[in-house]
Order: structure tokens, then C-alpha cells, then sequence
């Protein structure tokens, strides 16, 4: 359950959503579990029926289509945009994270991406699967999901490059729990 | 990506002038994520990294978008307290047996 609550968490970015996916999840593989063959692991098949639920439960709240990510429109066009403007420098990725403004800068890139971007993104970056994995529970082949991926990846990178984190003081907030 | 070195006429430019033209750069952005995930040959990977080499502003770039899928991997995991997952079980428990 928890593994599923994190996955949700992470795709809904709130946890009263995140806690009806994962008991959607459940129920549908409670009621599903006859036709599970057992051929792919057990988390896998809970990963696809929970991204299937996930984008049934989008498409009810809203109508829209989604947009398609186009690999031009990441190309950076002033002097400004080639590095991420945030205090990441001569700081491990934990040390960097400790930074709150950081931190929701990130989740709101992430939580900006159109749905199938976040879900590859999520699955292969921060869940941490194979691309093959990623394949299977999303219905696709893996160079489907390699392009997502990168398209997803440039996308975060530019939202964090625009939007510019100055505050070094919550930066260094490590320093002083040492 | 190519226009941080890019030379201005009648004056000589004051970053190292780009060894290529803007198509480079953007082959180059197209293999990045492969590049990042170490999925490309050695002979890419090399061309890559020459080009790297000739080219700041693509050498800023690969830089940033590693530290953005490094950020995205140790992105904190939002955990359950034993008090809503004890909650939930039984949620998901009552709405089985209802069906």
C-alpha cells in the first residue's frame, strides 16, 4: 500500500486524491486479481491498473485534451536559460532539496507536465523503473517512452531555469541542522 | 544553442566562437536523456562530448538537465501514517465486501 501511496502522491501531488487512487487501485485489483497471470511482478500489474485509474479519474474532472510536448520548444533562446538560475552548486541533490522553495518549485514543474509526460517521469525518474517496465504498465514500446521521458526531463529543467531561485539563506538551512 | 559564442561582424567576439552551426546543437539536445542515461555507443557518446567541449552554452545545458533528473530522483517520497494507512485498509476492505 505504501508503495502505491507514494506512486499516487506523486501523480496527484495531493494526498486526498492520491488516497482515492490507491483505493481505486485496490478495488481494481481485488477485482481483477483472476486475470492476473503472473508473468510480469505483482507491483507492475499495480503500477498499470493505478496510471489506468489515474487517467480515467483525469479524464472525469476535466474534458480538455491533453497537449503534446514538442522538442522546439525547449530550445533556449536567450543567454539566461542554459543554466537552472537555483542553488544547486557544490550541493549533493539531498543537501539541495533541503531547500523548501526548491521543493515546490520542482513539484509544481512536475505537477505542470500534461498527464503522460508526469506518468513516465514519475515512473522511470522518481519511482525509479527500467524504461522496458515503464513500457508495459503504460502501453508502450520503449522508445515511446524514452522520448516522453526526455521531453518530460527538458520540460521540468526549463520551468526550474525560468523560474530562478535566489534565497540562499533557506538554501543553507543544512548548515545549521548539522 | 550555438548563440552564446556566436561571432558579431566587425568585432571580434568575446566568448570562444562555436566550432559548428545550430543544427549540431540541436542533434546534440535530441540525445541528451540518452546521453545523461549512459544508453548511447561509445562513438556518440564521443562526438557528444567533443562537441561538449566546443560549446558552453551545450555543456551549460547537459550540466542543468542532470541536475534536474537528479533533483527528480531524490525527490522526496510522501509516506503514509500508520494511522491513515490503517484507515484506508479498512476503507478499501468495507467497499470490497459492499460489492
Amino acid at each position: 500500500m505504501d508503495l502505491m501511496y507514494r506512486f499516487a502522491n506523486r501523480l496527484c501531488g495531493e494526498p486526498d486524491a492520491a488516497q482515492d487512487l490507491v483505493q481505486e487501485t485496490f478495488l481494481n485489483a481485488y477485482r481483477g486479481f483472476k486475470k492476473f497471470r503472473g508473468d510480469a511482478q505483482i507491483s507492475t500489474w499495480l503500477y498499470t491498473i493505478a496510471s489506468r485509474a489515474c487517467l480515467r479519474m483525469r479524464r472525469r474532472r476535466k474534458g480538455a485534451p491533453e497537449r503534446e510536448l514538442s522538442l522546439d520548444e525547449f530550445i533556449p533562446t536567450s543567454e539566461g536559460e542554459f543554466r537552472l538560475q537555483i542553488p544547486v552548486d557544490g550541493l549533493s541533490p539531498e543537501e539541495a532539496l533541503q531547500n523548501k522553495e526548491l521543493r515546490q518549485a520542482l513539484d509544481a514543474a512536475i505537477d505542470k507536465l500534461p498527464k503522460k509526460y508526469k506518468m513516465v517521469l514519475v515512473l522511470r525518474d522518481m519511482e525509479g523503473l527500467g524504461a522496458k517496465e515503464v513500457g508495459i504498465i503504460m502501453g508502450l514500446n520503449e522508445r515511446a517512452v524514452k522520448s516522453r521521458l526526455h521531453r518530460a526531463r527538458l520540460f521540468v529543467r526549463r520551468e526550474l531555469s525560468a523560474r530562478g531561485i535566489t534565497d540562499a539563506t533557506d538554501a543553507h538551512d543544512h548548515e545549521r541542522l548539522k | 544553442m550555438a548563440k552564446r559564442g556566436a561571432p558579431r561582424r566587425g568585432k571580434r567576439p568575446a566568448t570562444k566562437p562555436p566550432q559548428h552551426g545550430k543544427g549540431r546543437c540541436l542533434h546534440i539536445l535530441r540525445e541528451l536523456s540518452a546521453y545523461i542515461d549512459d544508453e548511447l555507443s561509445g562513438d556518440i557518446c564521443q562526438e557528444i562530448r567533443r562537441h561538449l567541449g566546443a560549446c558552453p552554452n551545450c555543456e551549460d545545458f547537459v550540466a542543468s538537465l542532470r541536475q534536474t533528473v537528479s533533483l527528480c530522483r531524490h525527490s522526496p517520497a510522501p509516506a503514509l501514517s500508520s494511522a491513515d494507512r490503517a484507515f484506508m485498509r479498512e476503507k478499501i476492505l468495507q467497499t470490497a465486501r459492499a460489492r
